[in-house]
């Protein structure tokens, strides 16, 4: 009884998408498009955020050291530095060092500055912080530190970049979620379409007695099949389109970093898939609703 | 088989449609529920379906009070009622025989059972021969023998028809009260509401007259009007 029903169910559920035939094509469209624009969004978003992290990544402390500090306190200064808790990486660029970086930068401007007594910089730690958004607080605690002379760290600039790039996360956040929202709406409205075509067949069932489950296996199933389909069209797209946009800009435009489709498009179909499902039954279940109560 | 014990039913809206309703039905009976527009019939018949439930009053149904079913136990008590339309209610995509067949799916039946009492059905109603056409290829009165063999394809203990005859001409009413005659013989209890003053004399059943949603005139062997007596 329960096999004979099961394959009951799925007969009928595409016996039902086949019959419905125009009906089913545009809920698979409806699913693709609604999925497709959101899968870009999502994938729009993650570069985004891929790409505010690398440019946090590169934020980073130059702290001064006094002038008055000898090589061995120096060194216990780099230690101090290393046990803070926030700090992730302790570099020390000497005042040489520095002076080699800035010829390199400005050429024939910083001639003539060679020599220990006529370099005008002072020896430095370049610190990165374990979280970026700590930088500022750890700022201060390094500029609190005995034989530092001075920190920076591009404040303001720092604030202002992290602030973007959290309301970035945000609306990126926000978009997703009305995406999501608008693809059940849409993909609901246009299951409701096919189940009213088939209002009547509902209603027989129901009067000569067939069980709730009974009527509403066939039309779950028939919307996890339109929703499985819709989405397996802007999945296999979107991979392609993302793997091309990603091989192109590596040539064309290299500072440009995106997440290697390695990384992403697993969990990109994973995601569109299933909900593209779960949104078709749903979405079917819900449009049958009122055709029960009979 | 059917008891209404002081039924009454109130619409969400205020309309009263039944008021005080008290009836007993026998199994193999036939009865005729005749009134105008408005009386209650199609009440009366969507409280036996279990379609509505009763403000006021019990209804069983062998024995059992129908109001009291769970909802996963209703389709099962629907199992025992075939029922037929005014309107046919066929589907349309879907040949005589699969629309006969429809029915017995819906309740689990097996292949071979289907293969046996659809033809079985369908002979009964006369339309043996065209078990291959779609409804729209038949005429009204074919649709409506489809109706009938899809009402007691599944064998149900009562047939409830409301105005089976409302949109057929004469002659064909007189064929399609033939086979429920055949129906009822066999031993199947039939409820029909009808207007038509002609089918309900001709068959000399019994006759509940509704009026103003009550039970004005019950005769075991009546005719449509009083005054024709």
């Amino acid at each position: 009884m329960l096999i004979r029903n099961g394959l009951h169910y799925i007969k009928e559920a595409f016996n039902s998408v086949y019959r419905n035939g125009w009906m089913s094509f545009a809920s698979i469209g409806v699913v693709a498009v609604t999925l497709f624009i959101l899968g870009s969004f999502i994938l729009l978003n993650i570069n985004v955020e891929y790409i505010a992290e690398d440019i946090k990544q590169q934020v980073q402390i130059v702290a001064f050291v006094d002038e008055s500090l000898a090589p061995d306190e120096v060194d216990s200064l780099r230690v101090s530095l290393i046990r803070l808790e926030k700090v992730e990486e302790v570099r020390f660029v000497s005042r040489e060092d520095a002076l080699e970086r800035l010829k390199e930068e400005l050429g024939p401007l910083v001639e003539g500055f060679e020599g220990r007594e006529r370099n005008p910089l002072r020896d430095s730690f370049e610190i990165r912080a374990i979280i970026p958004e700590d930088i500022p607080a750890l700022a201060k605690e390094v500029a609190e530190l005995p034989g530092i002379a001075r920190v920076d760290y591009g404040r303001g600039v720092v604030e202002q970049l992290f602030s973007i790039t959290g309301v970035v996360r945000w609306i990126g956040i926000v978009f997703m979620i009305g995406l999501a929202l608008t693809a059940m709406f849409l993909i609901a409205n246009t299951i409701k379409l096919t189940v009213n075509a088939r209002a009547k067949e509902i209603m027989i069932m129901k009067y000569v007695g067939a069980t709730e489950w009974f009527v509403r296996w066939p039309f779950l199933i028939e919307g996890v099949l339109l929703g499985f389909f819709g989405a397996l069209l802007p999945t296999v797209l979107l991979i392609l389109v993302y793997s091309e946009a990603v091989a192109w800009t590596s040539l064309n435009l290299h500072f440009l970093p995106l997440v290697s489709p390695g990384m992403v498009i697993m969990e990109l179909a994973q995601l569109l898939l299933v909900l593209g499902t779960v949104i078709g039954g749903i979405g079917s279940l819900v449009s049958m609703r009122r055709f029960l109560k009979v | 088989m059917i008891e209404f014990q002081r039924v009454s039913m109130a619409y969400p809206n205020g309309v009263t449609a039944l008021k005080n309703i008290n009836l007993a039905v026998e199994q193999g009976e036939f009865v005729f529920l005749v009134g105008e527009s408005g009386a209650g019939k199609s009440t009366l018949i969507r409280l036996l379906c279990r379609e509505l439930l009763p403000t006021e009053g019990s209804i069983k149904v062998h024995g059992r009070d129908i109001a009291r079913l769970k909802r996963r136990e209703v389709p099962f008590f629907r199992r025992n009622i075939g029922v037929v339309f005014q309107d046919f209610r066929l589907l349309e995509n879907r040949t005589v025989y699969e629309n006969v067949a429809f029915a017995m799916q819906v309740v689990g039946a097996t292949g071979r059972e289907m293969r046996r009492r659809v033809p079985d059905a369908l002979q009964l109603v006369g339309l043996a021969a065209k078990a291959k056409m779609k409804p729209l290829e038949l005429s009204g009165g074919e649709q409506q023998r489809v109706c009938l063999a899809r009402a007691i394809v599944n064998q149900p203990s009562l047939i409830i028809a409301d105005e089976p005859t409302g949109n057929l001409d004469p002659r064909t009413s007189m064929g399609i009260m033939d086979a429920l005659k055949t129906i009822n013989i066999r031993g199947t209890t039939v409820i029909m509401a009808s207007h038509d003053k002609e089918i309900v004399d001709a068959m000399r059943q019994r006759v509940l007259v509704l009026d103003g949603g009550k039970v004005v005139r019950d005769e075991r062997r009546g005719v449509y009007c009083q005054h024709a007596n």
